[in-house]
């Protein structure tokens, strides 16, 4: 099959999908329906076909690394190598014998959790020490973003309301008469944004998901 | 002799101090709590309003899209929400999506919910596990949940569960819960209120509460609990104190110490302004 037909049918089955979704999003054809939901099915099975083809993927590029002794790279792909042999065995030995392996259960509850917990508590103290740094009232746009945020900050806080009892009004203020107006107008234009791209993807002139975005 | 400023050697402070200022300055709430009174607002309201309409026996969803990470954000609102429907006699359904480390969350609910003790599995609750996600799996749940799940998280086919007898689309369940971290509660919003009409509330990280209110305000969303703040509040309405009540008093200092350093800063950059 040539290049152009290859390409051509995939912008055909792309066309014939987004207009199958479309149309059953919006009205009730039984006929329709049906085949939606088998093209839902066939997506669900293609992203856990993705997750597989993801470790793979993932297995192949550190090895290349450690094959290569890739300088300051190597050692954490084999780091990946022992961690990733170790859950994928401990898991086929769940699978096999029905019930999760009590070291992978641990290494999930005990080593996962503390680690994922504390990077995002961590970056608590960045924010702090960015805050002092980066936030300046250097012209009138940052001053009111800056007087925003503090009102916001400290409505949000319940020592806010026990300083002064107009910190959470005013700060309710800014979410409601100046954050809120700001978000409708972002989703609504990307919700039209969206309808464009999906025009676009059905007439099959949307062909960057091809890899031919910029041509 | 430095001719620097108090001003201009504040311009330059390291960063590790603020991180030993912040760390210290946290520590005093859990040594002693401080208890500073907590106000109820209008979207964690929404949640409490319509959770206690759920009737004994209607089922309700639990979507937990938001990873361990979030617990700090997210668990607090979710033990409470689940606290609440227990109480109200609700069959519960939970599944996840977009984080790989739900059982340890869903296990972490279970052990802060008392009430879910005399809960019998597959006839009072089910847990179905992780599935990955996009919006095309959220549209498919809402129409067939036995084209995408034929067994439950243990190994049970879903058929055999008492609790699934009539329930297999969007329009089975009284109402839904979707705690995020990201964009899934929007994919419910399209694939499961706007088309179905089922209720849903949201749980989120702090982060995602600006996002999350237009749709609060326009009635998309029943309620909204964003962040701990929202999780203390649900605490407080439903007369369960936990974590997030306990969480307070550090927001409370954290977010005083940051005002200040912006006060301070800005104090410092207009007094050496002149100087650049």
């Amino acid at each position: 099959m040539s290049e152009v037909y290859k390409r051509e049918l995939v912008f055909i089955v792309a066309g014939i999908v987004a207009a199958v979704m479309m149309v059953t999003y919006f009205f009730d054809i039984p006929v329709l329906n049906g085949v939606a939901q088998q093209f839902q099915v066939w997506a669900l099975i293609i992203q856990l076909m993705a997750i597989g083809l993801g470790a793979i993927n993932l297995v192949r590029l550190n090895y290349r690394h450690i094959q290569r002794k890739s300088e300051g790279i190597w050692v954490f792909s084999a780091w990946f190598m022992v961690l990733f042999s170790i859950m994928l065995l401990l898991g086929l030995v769940g699978l096999a014998t029905g019930s999760e392996h009590a070291i992978y259960s641990w290494i999930f509850t005990h080593v996962y959790t503390s680690l994922s917990s504390t990077l995002y508590a961590i970056t608590g103290f960045y924010i702090f020490s960015a805050a002092y740094r980066a936030f300046r009232a250097r012209n009138i746009d940052a001053a009111i973003l800056l007087i925003g945020g503090v009102f916001v900050m400290l409505t949000n806080a319940p020592v806010g309301a026990v300083i002064w009892k107009g910190f959470p009004i005013i700060g309710g203020w800014f979410n409601i008469a100046g954050q809120v107006p700001a978000m409708r107008t972002f989703t609504i234009t990307g919700a039209l944004g969206l309808l464009a791209y999906g025009f676009r993807t059905l007439l099959g002139k949307e062909r960057g998901f091809y890899g031919e975005a910029g041509q | 002799m430095s001719s620097e400023s108090i001003w201009d050697k504040l311009q330059t402070v390291d960063r590790r101090v603020f991180y030993w200022i912040l760390f210290i300055t946290l520590m005093i709430p859990y040594l002693r709590p401080i208890g500073f009174p907590i106000t109820t607002n209008p979207p964690p309201k929404g949640i409490y309003d319509e959770l206690s309409t759920v009737q004994p026996g209607e089922v309700c969803l639990l979507s937990i899209n938001s990873g361990v990470s979030a617990w700090g954000d997210c668990l607090p609102a979710m033990v409470a929400c689940i606290r609440m429907l227990a109480d109200q006699g609700a069959h519960i359904i939970v599944w996840g999506m977009g984080h790989t480390d739900i059982d340890i969350t869903w296990r972490e609910i279970m052990d802060r919910s008392p009430e879910l003790k005399d809960y019998v599995y597959g006839e009072d609750y089910a847990y179905f596990g992780y599935i990955p996600t996009q919006e095309t799996t959220i549209a498919l749940l809402a129409e067939d949940i036995r084209a995408v799940f034929s067994l439950d998280r243990y190994g049970t086919p879903i058929n055999d569960l008492p609790i699934m007898k009539d329930v297999n689309e969007a329009k089975d369940f009284r109402l839904m819960l979707s705690s995020d971290t990201g964009d899934v509660q929007g994919y419910y919003i399209r694939q499961w209120h706007t088309k179905h009409g089922t209720p849903i509330g949201s749980i989120g990280i702090a982060m995602n509460a600006s996002g999350d209110l237009p749709f609060f305000l326009s009635g998309d969303l029943f309620g909204l609990s964003g962040g701990s703040r929202g999780g203390a509040e649900l605490e407080q309405l439903t007369g369960k104190p936990g974590q997030a009540i306990t969480t307070m008093d550090a927001i409370s200092v954290s977010h005083l110490l940051v005002v200040f350093a912006i006060i301070l800063a800005n104090v410092g950059y207009f007094a050496t302004r002149g100087k650049r």
